[in-house]
């Protein structure tokens, strides 16, 4: 059980897929500049990413050796395409502002890192604690990147995933002084490469200052 | 033989992977569809209004999938969904005619043309010009018809024209059998 937490936790902190092994930045930097955006792709990465590594550590055994990549490319193809047409039909709105992202996902190299560096080569319940810290870890991190560029960017957040879904009501927050005069630069694709460059150096510094 | 077999054998590991992933595609796609096809008939409905604002009540006919539309109790129109493959993907348009001859106007509900190039099809200044023309005249000016194509997007312009004008022939003809 200790290594089930250690395998989980290294995902969000020491090998934290986003800021240290910098892998997934293409959909990181693309669609962050919303939250609705950010917890939508989490989803579809976590379900992709548990998926594939608990059947590619499940049948780690009886993968022919050569045909290991287009192995797992079938299998995590089959996973986002699965993804790819829920969203379509529960949450359309997020699926047009996903774009192409979404099926991109396939060729995400977190999961087929992952595929290849861990649940090929480890137990099916320690594949489950990987993926899930990777998983969660890429979702914080894009929480995080989209909270501050929907902030900086529009002057709110809002949030009307759960609307979609449930016909709850939308979440929103605006501060009022601010959202007239917004720094827009924050929603486009400059303020990606800055939000996520200042954020790995933080976390970087911090990671370093811990170490001493 | 041996050596045969080992040989063949991650082809027909991959077969038989690609084969159990298209399986559980199919079954998935089959229980979207549903959800999707039902979105996509209330998209129709959502637009009657703004092609006819005088609409007070419509008539769904399955069979030949067509919307026969009223104001006051009185026929003012017919509308439906017509897909045709453009530049890129398909394009679904909503069809709005007066008559058997007339158009009266079009909406693009979906389609996935180049942005900034063949997504231009949407842009009103494309779309109004369908309005109150006859079917048939529905074409380029230079092919005999009155209207104006989008500068570098002949391909998506095209292919709304053709997807209008064929399918409102076809359905014209299903609403005269029915009536």
């Amino acid at each position: 059980m200790a290594s089930f937490s250690k395998e989980f936790s290294k995902g969000i902190t020491i090998s934290n897929p986003i800021f240290i092994l910098a892998l997934g930045l293409c959909p990181a930097l693309a669609i962050s500049y919303s939250l609705d955006n950010a917890l939508g792709m989490s989803a579809a990465v976590i379900f992709v990413l548990l998926g594939s590594n608990i059947i590619i550590s499940a049948a780690r055994r009886i993968v022919p050796n050569i045909m290991r990549i287009p192995t797992f490319i079938v299998i995590i193809a089959t996973f986002v395409t699965i993804v790819t047409l829920v969203f379509q039909a529960y949450v359309p709105n997020l699926y047009q502002s996903l774009g192409i992202f979404l099926p991109l996902i396939v060729v995400n190299c977190i999961i087929l890192g992952r595929a290849e560096a861990f649940a090929s080569k480890n137990p099916v319940i320690s594949s489950i604690a990987d993926a899930l810290g990777i998983g969660l870890g890429f979702a914080l991190a894009l929480i995080v990147i989209s909270l501050l560029r929907e902030f900086l960017g529009t002057g709110g957040i809002s949030i009307s995933l759960f609307e979609q879904l449930f016909n709850a009501g939308s979440l929103s927050f605006t501060l009022p002084a601010f959202s007239e005069h917004p720094l827009a630069i924050f929603v486009l694709s400059p303020g990606a490469f800055l939000v996520i460059g200042l954020l790995m150096a933080l976390f970087r510094w911090i990671g370093q200052k811990k170490n001493d | 033989m041996a050596n045969m077999l080992r040989k063949i054998h991650p082809i027909m590991f991959v077969t038989l992977v690609v084969l159990i992933s298209v399986t559980l595609l199919v079954f998935t796609e089959t229980l979207t569809s549903a959800v999707l096809e039902e979105r996509r008939q209330q998209q129709i409905v959502d637009e009657l209004g703004n092609i006819f604002p005088e609409i007070d009540n419509f008539v769904y006919n399955e069979e030949i999938e067509v919307f026969t539309l009223y104001a006051g109790g009185v026929t003012i129109g017919y509308a439906f969904l017509a897909i045709g493959a453009g530049y890129v993907g398909d394009i679904a348009i909503v069809v709005g005619l007066e008559d058997s001859e007339t158009v009266k106007g079009i909406i693009i509900i979906s389609q996935q043309e180049t942005p900034g190039i063949g997504d231009r099809i949407t842009g009103g200044g494309f779309i109004s010009q369908f309005a109150g023309l006859s079917i048939n005249a529905v074409n380029f000016k230079q092919d005999g018809g009155q209207i104006d194509g989008i500068t570098m997007a002949t391909i998506s312009s095209k292919a709304v024209i053709d997807t209008v004008r064929d399918t409102a022939i076809e359905k014209v003809k299903q609403i005269e059998g029915v009536e």
